[in-house]
């Protein structure tokens, strides 16, 4: 196997909160293999949308990366000082907002914006700036003429294909979309994800997709990684992850929602409880107090992350009879009763 | 065809206001007490002679009467004689209302230079010692009354440092030939230094506090951190972004800063005998020179409401979400 192009080993981002530190991210480890497409996906809160914006090191004010390495291309990025880290970003690393509506500057014309980076970052002149944003149009589907209009001038759905073309624009080698169809409707959603697949594979280059929604994650990923209150939960291919979960907290997501290509396979079963207060997180498993196979060890230990298949790993103590877990898991009186 | 729908039906709602402003001016004259031709009628007039002079002046015929020659002559651009000067209204305000122009702009556009770009690095450098010393002594300088700065002025700069001259808009028999050669002359910016530096002063609150507030409210947005992650460096952030954004509404604020501020004049202007409109309108009141005071307050009017309109088209003009909706 190829050395991925990214590789986040212990990262943790603390947020300073009142006087005291939050930990969201708390020791992730996950690789983003070369052309392709990971999903990392969780519930609000649980740091996905953090280690996003880690690796732009682009943060909040208040967050701090506290620890762990960002090894890209070779180079730790976590380490490396600013000024070296402004130069990668746009032009390796590119990013994809939730919302298009926000992130595109009110005041300019969708030319303009795409022009400020080709040239600033590009170093292009204006007429290949020009060319190559006509270019980039017309690979996310949009009609050139429409360069001209303002951001508040398109829909949703189009605000979404312009963020793309901004993100492709000087060719990154990753791509970080963070819920970049949340905002969307469910078929603009779909158009959205096919043509993130496909400009994806024409370009061969690597995305890692943030979502909360398991079923985009099915639709378009590669791999997985299931975050839960600030840790990894499991890891590894999409396919056998969701058809194989060894996690409680994947099986619980699973039963959570609906399949994004139409299937509506029986019941939706929601995981009872919220996750817990990263100020104050549960000393051994994060995922216990919520889970219905918890043992007393797993109140008490942290679970390791285990690769227990090729390229599966996963932090749970009962890894080892997921799939017994998995046949109560599909029951929902299983997660009716509280733990 | 949108954009001249907008615009007809703006002119029209000028018009309106310019037509109520007309009619309260005319009622506002005419029920104050006393009569308007004291200062006019010398008392050793005989009755008749004092008649002869109302029907000279109209005063005789009722109150809609006067109305309707009022408005009939408003639009011929007639505005009456003055009382006291004893010529043409209109001429006697048009004369000085350069001056109260020059003065107005020219301390508006320092106050405005100097708040935007003092508003904009106070919110970038938020938390800072700086910003802790700054908003202070910015919100001192908005509190003191423009009067009271312009005499402060005035004792240090004029009567104790003799820098510059205590009053008034040129030195005696001087000639500049032209609104560029006494713009450009050192004799007349001399004059023009203390009043418009105490006007400066005294307007800079606005723009700086609103500017650092919006700034504040716009680095905020998804845009400004999207361009922190494009790599962009801090000045395009900070001034192509965040500050293009902010400016919107401090654009509109100094277009109805400029009529705001023809009111701070009439103070400014008595302290340095600045030979503008806002003086003469003080003087006409307390003269009982009605036909003066009531043609310098249209015209005061009548740049506020200009100043209105253009506060709109400039919003417009800036903000695409408007022009291009």
């Amino acid at each position: 196997m190829t050395e991925p192009l990214l590789s986040v080993r212990n990262l943790k981002v603390s947020y300073a909160v009142g006087g005291g530190s939050v930990d969201a991210v708390d020791g992730a480890s996950f690789d983003v293999p070369r052309g392709s497409i990971l999903g990392l996906v969780g519930e609000s809160g649980c740091g996905k949308t953090t280690v996003a914006r880690a690796i732009t090191r682009v943060i909040a004010d208040n967050a701090r990366i506290t620890g762990g390495e960002m090894i890209f291309e070779g180079t730790d990025i976590a380490a490396i000082p600013e000024r070296q880290m402004n130069a990668l970003r746009w032009r390796d690393i590119a990013f994809i907002p939730q919302s298009a509506m926000n992130s595109l500057d009110p005041v300019y014309t969708v030319e303009s914006q795409l022009h400020e980076v080709l040239r600033r970052r590009g170093g292009m002149d204006r007429r290949a700036a020009q060319a190559r944003a006509e270019e980039l149009f017309e690979m996310v589907g949009i009609e050139k003429s429409r360069l001209r209009d303002y951001p508040h001038q398109f829909s949703g759905g189009m605000r979404q294909r312009v963020a793309i073309a901004l993100a492709l624009a000087l060719n990154p080698k990753l791509v970080i979309a963070d819920e970049p169809v949340t905002a969307l409707d469910v078929i603009v959603q779909r158009q959205i994800l096919d043509q993130l697949r496909e400009l994806q594979a024409m370009l061969g280059i690597s995305v890692i997709l943030v979502t909360h929604d398991i079923s985009v994650v099915a639709y378009v990923c590669d791999r997985t990684v299931v975050m839960y209150a600030g840790r990894i939960a499991e890891e590894g291919p999409m396919e056998a992850v969701l058809t194989r979960p060894m996690h409680p907290y994947t099986m619980g997501l699973r039963n959570a929602f609906p399949d994004l290509k139409g299937a509506a396979s029986g019941t939706l079963t929601p995981i009872e409880g919220a996750p817990p207060n990263l100020a104050s997180p549960p000393p051994g498993c994060r995922f216990a107090p919520r889970c219905p196979f918890a043992l007393e060890v797993c109140t008490r230990a942290q679970p390791p992350l285990r690769e227990l298949a090729s390229g599966h790993r996963v932090a749970c103590h009962r890894a080892d009879e997921a799939p017994v877990l998995r046949e109560l898991a599909v029951r929902t009186e299983t997660w009716l009763v509280p733990a | 065809m949108a954009h001249l729908k907008a615009a007809l039906s703006r002119t029209l709602q000028l018009a309106l206001v310019l037509w109520a402003v007309v009619t309260i001016l005319f009622l506002m004259f005419r029920l104050m007490p006393g009569n308007p031709m004291a200062a006019y009628i010398d008392p050793t007039f005989t009755a008749e002679q004092q008649e002869a002079l109302m029907a000279q002046f109209g005063l005789d015929k009722p109150l809609w009467e006067q109305y309707v020659i009022y408005l009939g002559n408003l639009l011929q651009g007639e505005l009456g004689q003055s009382f006291r000067y004893r010529e043409p209204v209109a001429e006697r305000i048009l004369a000085l209302l350069p001056n109260t122009l020059i003065l107005t702009f020219t301390s508006l556009i320092i106050a405005y230079a100097f708040g935007i770009l003092a508003g904009a690095y106070l919110a970038w450098r938020r938390g800072s010692a700086v910003e802790k010393v700054a908003i202070p002594i910015v919100l001192t300088t908005r509190a003191m009354p423009e009067f009271w700065l312009g005499m402060v002025l005035l004792a240090i700069f004029s009567f104790w440092l003799g820098w510059f001259p205590a009053g008034g808009t040129r030195s005696a028999g001087s000639d500049y030939g032209g609104f560029w050669g006494l713009y450009t002359s050192p004799d007349f910016l001399a004059y023009l230094a203390l009043p418009a530096l105490t006007l400066a002063i005294y307007s800079q609150g606005l723009p700086l506090l609103l500017m650092r507030s919006n700034m504040l409210d716009v680095m905020k947005e998804d845009f400004v951190t999207m361009a922190r992650i494009k790599g962009l460096s801090t000045w395009t952030v900070v001034v192509r972004h965040a500050a293009r954004n902010a400016l919107l509404p401090v654009m509109t604020s100094f277009a109805i800063a400029v009529g705001y501020q023809l009111q701070g004049n009439v103070v400014v202007e008595t302290v340095f005998s600045w030979p503008g409109l806002g003086r003469e309108l003080v003087r006409a009141v307390s003269a009982s020179d009605y036909p003066l005071a009531q043609g310098a307050f249209l015209l005061i009017a009548v740049v506020v409401i200009l100043m209105n309109l253009i506060a709109d088209l400039l919003y417009s003009l800036l903000d695409p979400r408007v022009s291009h909706a």
